[in-house]
């Protein structure tokens, strides 16, 4: 996988903003110029880490980054500074492991991303039933009809294990047929993560260039495909849950 | 969270809970699902052809309490309506009426979904069906 590595400089990003201590033009973190902790700015978790807002990253170095700043925003580091001080370098440590945790999990990074590309998925719905209400079509389901009918099934299924297991039976037909189903979603979910990954190299290569419309378009295909793997995800772990009980 | 008692009301004694005949030219079926939370609603209404009232509503959802509830009530609320008179429920109506917590509020959309997607299922099959529909029934 390609792992862009343009060492993004903090300072491009955060434009005018200077020094509290000494005045010159200041890093995310630290003062480029004199070291000193910065108050933590509203900045995203891509700025944070002065990273381009992709989705293949090289997550050793972010790692090695996070390691870095970890150590240098360590309280014990900060007993003798000011109260305010104090204060920033725990700010910038609570960001620092949010904006960590975030970014090295690639699903996490690409809802992540989503979100700051305007995607929310909960209120998408919401408005999407909004418009169905007003102009009386029919809402376009995030999840395909046929998925929908398998996990309904598969559902129904699992009731009747359940069920079955109340009144003390193991129902081994039932269960041999929830394996294979539950095999058949895995396969389906490696299949929608091999698919995502493609959108992410295809993201990655429009991400700097002014093209708008098909930025939007990658976009909305990987809200669509984590949406059914979201869906598929959770159906595997209710079947675990009732396999393994 | 602590559910209100409208939706433990619901929850522990779901009204309307079961199927009908999918196939059946009267009855229009409506099946959706919330990828955030992998729950999936089916709401079946049957309909009076010539009135258009909605004489009886079944579900079946697999998901949270909140889901549950949103769906039981959605089918109380549509029994004795006209498909009409049914599309005017919102999401908010049943949000107000279980008091959901902003965080359950999808469960009240997916509800408020099931219902159209059953009255849309039911009104296309009466359109391929022709006018004769009315006279087969006997």
């Amino acid at each position: 996988m390609a792992t862009e590595s343009t060492t993004a400089s903090p300072l491009a990003e955060t434009g005018e903003r200077v020094c509290w201590s000494c005045s010159a033009p200041q890093a995310a973190q630290f003062c480029t110029s004199c070291g000193k902790v910065q108050p933590s700015q509203s900045v995203d978790y891509f700025t944070f880490f002065g990273l381009p807002r992709k989705l293949n990253i090289d997550v050793t170095r972010l790692q090695r980054e996070f390691y870095e700043l970890s150590r240098k925003l360590h309280p014990d580091l900060y007993g003798q500074t000011s109260k305010q001080e104090q204060e920033w370098s725990l700010e910038q440590s609570s960001l620092l492991n949010d904006a960590y945790r975030t970014l090295k999990d690639p699903i996490k990074r690409t809802e992540y991303l989503l979100r700051l590309e305007g995607v929310e998925l909960e209120e998408q719905s919401k408005s999407a039933t909004e418009t169905a209400r007003v102009s009386g079509e029919i809402k376009k389901q995030v999840v395909p009809p046929d998925l929908l009918e398998e996990v309904f099934e598969l559902n129904m299924q699992l009731e009747e294990l359940r069920m079955s297991r109340k009144m003390g039976e193991d129902d081994l037909a039932l269960i041999r047929e929830l394996q294979a189903h539950k095999t058949e979603f895995e396969k389906k979910f490696e299949v929608l993560t091999q698919e995502l990954k493609q959108y992410w190299d295809q993201w990655d290569r429009v991400a700097d260039v002014d093209q708008e419309e098909k930025r939007h378009q990658i976009r909305d295909k990987m809200v669509d495909v984590l949406n059914r793997r979201n869906y598929i995800r959770n159906l595997v772990r209710d079947v675990n849950e009732a396999l393994g009980s | 969270m602590s559910y209100s008692d409208k939706v433990l009301d619901h929850y522990s004694h779901p009204r309307n809970v079961g199927s009908m005949d999918k196939g059946s030219t009267d009855v229009g079926t409506g099946l959706v699902g919330a990828p955030e939370c992998g729950d999936v609603m089916k709401l079946q209404i049957k309909v009076n052809p010539e009135t258009s009232v909605i004489e009886d509503a079944k579900f079946k959802t697999f998901g949270c309490g909140s889901a549950i509830a949103s769906s039981s009530l959605a089918t109380e609320w549509v029994k004795g309506k006209t498909v009409d008179e049914a599309l005017q429920i919102k999401n908010t109506d049943i949000v107000k009426e279980l008091s959901l917590p902003p965080v359950k509020i999808h469960c009240s959309v997916l509800a408020e979904d099931a219902i159209r997607a059953a009255i849309h299922d039911w009104k296309k099959k009466r359109e391929t069906a022709k006018p004769e529909t009315v006279e087969a029934r006997s």
